[in-house]
């Protein structure tokens, strides 16, 4: 029996503990090598990023590097030096990316915590596509040296684990510090994305909503605008990441990332400044228009997960509106799965203000307690009790 | 087809200057971004606020 049948792992060792923590590939441990699920990138870091020596300062046993979309430049993790990691649910489905192994590992039960990153989506989109609990912490919560950077304004490095709880308990290590565990006291529900979802997938995420309490239909200012306001700002931060091994390594990137990053490369100058400055402008129309709500609920993701040789052309697009406007202001969202669809999980998004993860890790704790999300049908737990102890 | 080549040769230009080989292939696609792109973008630098700074 292989002990990673869903291409979770790039990197494992075998320490046994009590809480096992497998780290994505663009995060740096002691000894074992990043690269980013790249063939461009390899180096072995003589030391722990500061997110990780504070988790094992308090106790964890790091056991791995995780599988991510190459350079975590991407939603689906199938990076073409290293193949796809694998849903747990349906190993013919994409986990979605740029954190796929994390999902994939935490669904499969390899670790009681993975950690992903998130620019644009990368730690929501496995959470909810693999049907774990994810956090995308409020940027600057948790600190990202020793991380490889996809843009630097937009990135956080954050937790997914079975639940909330144990999201939170990471998080507070990692943050050092602890956080809020109030409630929100108004709930807004973004009505767009749910009319826009798949519509089964929209009615799982309705009737779960409903749990949450009363909430009230809002309008997300700028909606139409924040997907491309993001990749304004995203892709020319990536291209400066990545100037010098476009010169001397472009042949070695995949072609989705090479594209992307080139793109970042050839636009406007002018491009990034109106990129920043509309993102105040987002900032300031959300702050005037949404003040009084403290969470915001929608669905995760629009679709169950795609078969990985059926991805929708237009994924990329479907998915944007869905993840880009907390990427875009940095703000903290928990996602919590909350049902199925054709045996395939589906998840809520908690958004909060900024550095309020505490409010949604709080929602998302109080959903938990009334709705426990299942676990895979395929389940498959190669490591015994035995080895973990 | 002639615009498509000569602009995929700007961008082959432009990522020169930087140091950048691209094959035509690589530049179609971006060509194909940045026609999708360029125009959201002429459309939010018309209504952002002027006084919006970065």
């Amino acid at each position: 029996v292989s002990l990673d049948p869903f291409n979770a792992f790039l990197y494992r060792n075998d320490e046994k503990g009590d809480w096992r923590v497998a780290v994505k590939d663009v995060i740096d441990v002691a000894g074992m090598p990043t690269t980013a699920a790249s063939k461009v990138l390899h180096r072995v870091p003589d030391r722990d990023a500061e997110c990780i020596a504070r988790l094992r300062a308090a106790g964890a046993t790091i056991v791995g590097k995780l599988n991510t979309h190459e350079f975590a430049f991407g939603a689906l993790t199938n990076s073409p030096h290293f193949g796809p990691a694998l849903n747990p649910w349906d190993p013919e489905r994409t986990t979605g990316g740029s954190s796929g192994g994390s999902g994939a590992a935490v669904a499969a039960g390899l670790v009681e915590v993975a950690l992903g990153t998130d620019t644009a989506g990368s730690i929501r989109i496995p959470a909810a596509l693999c049907g774990v609990t994810g956090h995308r912490p409020t940027v600057g919560l948790v600190p990202v040296d020793g991380v490889v950077p996809v843009a630097w304004t937009l990135d956080a490095v954050g937790p997914l684990a079975r639940t909330a709880d144990e999201c939170r308990r990471a998080l507070e290590i990692m943050a050092g510090r602890t956080l809020q565990a109030e409630a929100p006291r108004r709930i807004g529900l973004v009505t767009r994305l749910f009319e826009e979802a798949n519509p089964a997938v929209a009615a799982v995420c309705e009737d779960a909503a409903r749990l949450l309490g009363d909430a009230e239909p809002v309008e997300l200012p700028l909606l139409d605008e924040i997907a491309t306001i993001t990749q304004l700002v995203m892709l020319p931060e990536a291209a400066a990441v990545h100037t010098g091994w476009l010169r001397t390594r472009l042949a070695d990137y995949g072609p989705d990332v090479r594209a992307r990053a080139l793109a970042g490369l050839l636009l406007p100058s002018t491009a990034y400044v109106t990129g920043r400055r509309a993102r105040n402008w987002v900032r300031s129309s959300w702050e005037r228009e949404l003040a009084e709500f403290d969470l915001l609920v929608a669905p995760a993701m629009p679709i169950v997960a795609p078969r990985l040789d059926a991805v929708p052309p237009d994924y990329r697009l479907l998915i944007m509106p869905y993840n880009s406007p907390a990427a875009l202001l940095g703000l903290p969202v928990t996602v919590v799965p909350c049902g199925l669809v054709d045996g395939l999980p589906v998840a809520l998004s908690l958004t909060g203000r900024a550095g309020e993860d505490g409010v949604t890790l709080a929602a998302a704790e109080q959903f938990q307690r009334q709705f426990e999300p299942e676990a895979p049908r395929l389940y498959t737990n190669p490591v015994s009790a035995d080895e973990r102890s | 087809m002639g615009t498509e080549s000569s602009l995929v040769s700007a961008l082959r230009e432009q990522a020169r200057q930087q140091g950048v080989e691209p094959t035509d292939e690589d530049l179609e696609g971006v060509l194909e971004f940045l026609t999708r792109i360029l125009p959201a973008l002429a459309d939010i630098e018309e209504r952002l606020p002027p006084e919006t700074a970065p």
